[in-house]
C-alpha cells in the first residue's frame, strides 16, 4: 500500500504544473485542429494565380473559384485538392474535358503552377478556421445599447462609462470587446508581459475556507473537487489546500462575475449587438 | 529447449484462437467477465459489467495495481508506415481508446501507435509505431480484434492489420484522401466477418462514408454513404447534388449492434459546411442521425435525425445505447442517445419509432421547440451571424463522444454534460460558404455536471456538479463504466478518477491522478481479481482491491 501511495504521489507531483492546462475538457477545441494541408508561402505566385483564374477560368468557375455559370467549384474538386504543385492540374488542363464543355488550356508550366498556388491557398484558407477573419461586428444601435446599460441590463449597477469603462471602445477590438461584455474573466495581456494565473486575477472565482479549528482563509479558487479544495492566498503568494470530508471544512464560493453569469442566459443577440456598439463608442 | 520464432508464434496463435473461440458471440449482448473484446466491451454500448467483486461495500479498498506511461519511441518498436523517419511534432498523445482485453493481454492505441500490454502487470508485450504522412492527430478510439488479427486506423487514413501475438504488420490499405482533410479516428467494429470502419474530417466540405472491409485482405465489401446521391431516398433534403455530395456526416465513432435484429446502429456526424447552412437548405439527411444498417449489406433499414439541418457542429456521434426494458408498461427493445445538441432521445430500435425526447441541460437556447416526431426545431435566428450569435451549448456540445453508460440495475443512463456559451461569427458570407464558414469565441459555462437520466421518463434522477476552477465550472463529457457492484466509474473534471454510487451519485472512492481521465474505463476478471483500467492523458492505470 505504501508503495502504491508513493507512486500516486509522484505522479501527482509530476502533473501539478500541467494541471490547469489539462483540466479543461478538450473534445474538439476551436483552433486546436491539426491539418494535413500546409500554407502556400509564395504569396506573389498566389496573386498571379488569382489574376490568371479571374481572367481565364472565372467566367465558368467564378472569380473565387467556387463555381460560376456552368463550371464546378474548383476549391472542392478532388483533382485540385489532390494536386501537387500543379502537376496533376497541368496534365488535366492539357487535355480538358471536352465532352463536359471544359476546353483544354495550353498554359506554360509556370502559369499552371501559379494557378495551383492560388487554388491551394484558397483551399487552405477555407480549411483552417484559425485563420478566419471576424468581419465588421459593430452594427448595433449604440443609443439602444446605452438605454439597455442603464435600464434592463442593470449594467450601471456596477459599471460607469466615466470610470471603469472609460475609453473601453479604444482598448479592445470589437470581438474581444463583445466577449468581455459577456464575461470579462481574466485580463487581456499585453504582448511580452508575464502571464498571471487566473486564480491570482481579481476576476477569479474565490473561496473562503473555514476549518474546524483556526481562522478562515480566503483566496482565488485554484481547484474544488468533492475531495479537496485549493486556493491561492494573495497575502502570502502561496497556495493552500484542505482535504474535504462532507461539510468540513466549511466553504463559501463567490464568483465576482456572478451578475455576468446570471445574465448569460438572458441576453438577446440584439441587446448584445447594441451594447457592443455602445461600448465601442466609448473611445 | 529452443523453439524457433515462427514455431513459437504458430503455437501461440493456435492457443490464442482456441481462447477466442471460447467467447461465445451470443454473449456480446453482455460484456464477458474474463475479457473485454470490443470497444464497448460488448455490442450494446451499455458499458455495464456484471462483475461485482468490487462493489459499493468494499470499493474504499481499491488500490493501484500498475501504471503504464506511453512509450512512443520508435526504438524497439515494430515500425511501419508511408511517412518520414522523423515523427511529427505535437503534444504528447492522450489515451482515448478503450483497451480490449483478450486472453490476459490489453490492446490499445493512440494516433500512430498500438500497444499490447500484459493485463496483470501493465508491462509492454509489443509496440507498433506507424510513420505518419500527417493529418489531424486529435485521437484514436481503439482497435478491433478478430481471431488472431488486430485492426486499426491512422490519422493519415490507413486501415492496418497486425498479428495479435507479435504486433507484426500483415497489410495496410489507404481508405481516404488525406489531402481532402479526411482523418481517421474510429475503432473498427467487427460483426461476423465484417470489419466496419468510418472516416472523419470537417475542414473541407467532404462526404462521409462507412465501410465494411473483409478481415483477410482488407478489401472493400460495402460502402454506405452517409449522405444520399441524386435520386436516392433522402436526396430531397438537400438542394442539389453539389451540397449533398459535399455534405459531411462523418461516422467517426463506433456504433452498437443488436445480434437478434442484425442491425448496426450508428450516430452520424454533422453536415458541412459546418457553421453555415446557407448553401444547404433542408434537413440534410442522414447527417446528425441515428441510423440502423444491415451489417451484411450496408443497407439502411431506418433512421431518426436528432438534429435536422444542424448549423452548430453538433454531430450525433454519441454512442446509441441499447436498452431492454419496460416503456409505458410494455417490454420494448429500445435505443437511447444523450445527444451533443442537449437532448436525450429514446427510440424503438426495431422500427426507429420515436418514444421520448427531453432536454438534458437547461442552458440550451438554439431551438424553437420539439416537433411532433420529437425532433428539436431549428431556429435560424441562432445560426452564426456576422455580428455574432450567442449560442448554448458551444460547438463542442452539451456532451460529446466519451462513452456513456447504462445500468440495467438502476435503469439510469449516465453521461457528462456542459452548459457552455459561445459567440459564433459568420466569416464567410459568400453564397457558397466553405469549411466551417464561421469563427467561434468561447465565453464560459453556467454549470457542468455528471448526470443520471431515467430512460423511462427522460428526467434527471441525479446530477453531480463537476470540479470548479478559477474560471468556474469545468469538466464535461467523460467516459463511464457501470457495474453490477452498484458502482459508476468516471472522472470528475478535477483530475480525479472516481467511483460513484450508481444509484445516488455519491462519491465512494477516488484516485488523484492529477489529470482528467480521457477514455472509457473498462474492467475484467483475471486470476480471480477484478481490474478496473482507465486512461488519463499519457498513462494507463489499473486498480484492484487491496489483498
Amino acid at each position: 500500500m505504501n508503495k502504491v501511495r508513493r507512486v500516486l504521489a509522484v505522479l501527482t507531483v509530476r502533473s501539478v504544473p500541467a494541471v490547469l492546462g489539462v483540466l479543461v475538457f478538450s473534445a474538439v477545441p476551436a483552433g486546436a485542429q491539426q491539418q494535413a494541408l500546409t500554407p502556400v508561402t509564395d504569396t506573389a505566385a498566389v496573386e498571379r494565380g488569382q489574376q490568371l483564374l479571374v481572367n481565364q477560368c472565372g467566367f465558368c468557375h467564378g472569380a473565387n473559384a467556387r463555381g460560376g455559370s456552368g463550371g464546378p467549384d474548383l476549391t472542392r474538386s478532388t483533382l485540385v485538392q489532390s494536386d501537387e504543385n500543379g502537376r496533376q492540374l497541368g496534365e488535366f488542363l492539357a487535355v480538358g474535358r471536352p465532352d463536359k464543355g471544359m476546353p483544354k488550356f495550353d498554359l506554360p508550366r509556370a502559369q499552371v503552377a501559379d494557378l495551383a498556388a492560388f487554388l491551394h491557398s484558397s483551399i487552405y484558407q477555407n480549411s483552417n478556421r484559425r485563420l478566419y477573419k471576424i468581419l465588421d461586428i459593430v452594427v448595433g444601435d449604440a443609443k439602444a445599447g446605452e438605454a439597455y446599460f442603464n435600464g434592463a441590463g442593470r449594467c450601471a449597477t456596477c459599471h460607469s462609462p466615466l470610470k471603469d469603462l472609460k475609453g473601453v471602445g479604444a482598448k479592445y477590438e470589437p470581438a474581444t470587446l463583445q466577449g468581455r461584455l459577456l464575461l470579462p474573466r481574466g485580463r487581456e495581456r499585453a504582448p511580452g508581459s508575464p502571464a498571471v494565473p487566473l486564480y491570482a486575477d481579481p476576476t477569479s472565482v474565490t473561496v473562503s475556507v473555514t476549518p474546524s479549528s483556526g481562522p478562515t482563509v480566503s483566496g482565488g479558487l485554484v481547484r474544488l473537487t468533492d475531495f479537496e479544495v485549493t486556493l491561492y492566498d494573495a497575502s502570502t503568494g502561496q497556495m493552500r489546500s484542505w482535504l474535504r470530508n462532507g461539510d468540513s471544512p466549511k466553504l463559501a464560493i463567490v464568483d465576482p462575475l456572478q451578475a455576468h453569469m446570471d445574465q448569460l442566459p438572458r441576453w438577446t443577440d440584439a441587446d448584445m449587438h447594441n451594447m457592443t456598439a455602445y461600448l465601442a463608442s466609448l473611445k | 529447449m529452443i523453439i524457433n520464432g515462427r514455431r513459437a508464434r504458430t503455437v501461440a496463435r493456435c492457443l490464442f484462437a482456441a481462447a477466442l473461440a471460447a467467447v461465445p458471440v451470443s454473449l456480446l449482448g453482455q460484456i464477458p467477465t474474463d475479457s473485454w473484446p470490443t470497444y464497448h466491451g460488448d455490442y450494446s454500448g451499455r458499458r455495464f459489467s456484471t462483475i461485482k467483486q468490487i462493489n459499493t461495500g468494499n470499493v474504499k479498498a481499491l488500490t493501484l495495481a500498475w501504471v503504464y506511461r506511453l512509450n512512443t519511441s520508435r526504438t524497439g518498436a515494430i515500425v511501419g508506415g508511408e511517412g518520414t523517419d522523423t515523427p511529427p511534432p505535437g503534444s504528447p498523445p492522450s489515451i482515448k481508446s478503450t483497451p480490449l482485453m483478450i486472453n490476459g493481454v490489453l490492446y490499445f492505441s493512440v494516433p500512430d501507435h498500438v500497444w499490447a500490454l500484459d493485463a496483470r502487470t501493465g508491462r509492454e508485450n509489443w509496440h507498433y509505431a506507424w510513420k505518419t504522412r500527417g493529418g489531424d492527430h486529435i485521437g484514436n478510439r481503439g482497435v478491433g480484434i478478430l481471431d488472431n488479427w488486430l485492426y486499426f486506423l491512422t490519422p493519415d487514413n490507413y486501415f492496418i492489420s497486425l498479428d495479435v501475438g507479435t504486433g507484426k504488420e500483415r497489410w495496410h490499405h489507404e481508405i481516404a484522401n488525406m489531402k481532402r482533410e479526411y482523418f481517421s479516428t474510429n475503432a473498427p467494429m467487427i460483426i461476423g466477418r465484417q470489419v466496419i470502419i468510418g472516416v472523419g474530417g470537417d475542414a473541407l466540405d467532404i462526404p462521409g462514408y462507412l465501410e465494411s472491409r473483409d478481415p483477410e485482405a482488407g478489401n472493400l465489401v460495402w460502402r454506405w454513404n452517409t449522405t444520399p446521391r441524386p435520386g436516392e431516398p433522402g436526396a430531397t433534403s438537400w438542394p442539389d447534388e453539389e451540397s449533398m455530395s459535399h455534405g459531411g456526416g462523418m461516422p467517426w465513432i463506433p456504433g452498437t449492434y443488436d445480434p437478434d435484429l442484425n442491425l448496426y446502429y450508428l450516430g452520424t456526424g454533422n453536415p458541412q459546411p459546418v457553421l453555415s447552412g446557407k448553401s444547404r437548405p433542408g434537413d440534410n439527411l442522414y447527417t446528425c442521425s441515428i441510423v440502423a444498417l444491415n451489417p451484411n449489406t450496408g443497407k439502411m433499414v431506418w433512421y431518426y435525425q436528432v438534429t435536422p439541418h444542424d448549423t452548430h457542429d453538433w454531430d450525433a456521434a454519441q454512442t446509441p445505447v441499447l436498452i431492454d426494458g419496460d416503456f409505458d408498461g410494455k417490454p420494448r427493445k429500445m435505443i437511447a442517445q444523450a445527444s451533443r445538441n442537449g437532448h436525450f432521445f429514446l427510440l424503438d430500435r426495431i422500427t426507429g419509432e420515436h418514444l421520448l425526447t427531453s432536454k438534458h441541460i437547461d442552458s440550451l437556447n438554439w431551438t424553437k421547440g420539439i416537433n411532433s416526431t420529437g425532433q428539436p426545431t431549428h431556429d435560424p435566428g441562432k445560426d452564426a451571424s456576422v455580428p455574432g450569435t450567442l449560442v448554448s451549448p458551444d460547438t463542442s456540445g452539451a456532451t460529446n463522444w466519451p462513452p456513456p453508460s447504462f445500468s440495467p440495475d438502476t435503469g439510469l443512463m449516465y453521461f457528462g454534460t456542459r452548459q457552455t456559451f459561445s459567440v459564433m461569427y459568420l466569416t464567410d458570407t459568400d453564397g457558397r460558404p466553405q469549411g466551417w464558414a464561421a469563427a467561434e469565441r468561447n465565453v464560459g459555462s453556467v454549470g457542468n455536471a455528471l448526470k443520471a437520466i431515467d430512460y423511462k421518463t427522460g428526467k434527471v434522477k441525479w446530477s453531480r456538479p463537476f470540479a470548479m476552477g478559477p474560471g468556474g465550472s469545468q469538466g464535461g463529457p467523460v467516459g463511464l463504466l457501470s457495474t453490477a457492484g452498484g458502482l459508476l466509474f468516471g472522472g470528475d473534471g478535477g483530475g480525479n478518477f472516481v467511483a460513484y454510487d450508481a444509484s445516488s451519485g455519491k462519491p465512494l472512492w477516488h484516485a488523484g491522478l492529477g489529470t482528467n481521465t480521457t477514455n472509457g474505463p473498462q474492467t475484467y476478471l483475471l486470476d480471480g481479481r477484478q481490474y478496473i483500467v482507465v486512461g488519463a492523458g499519457d498513462s494507463l492505470y489499473a486498480f484492484v482491491l487491496q489483498q
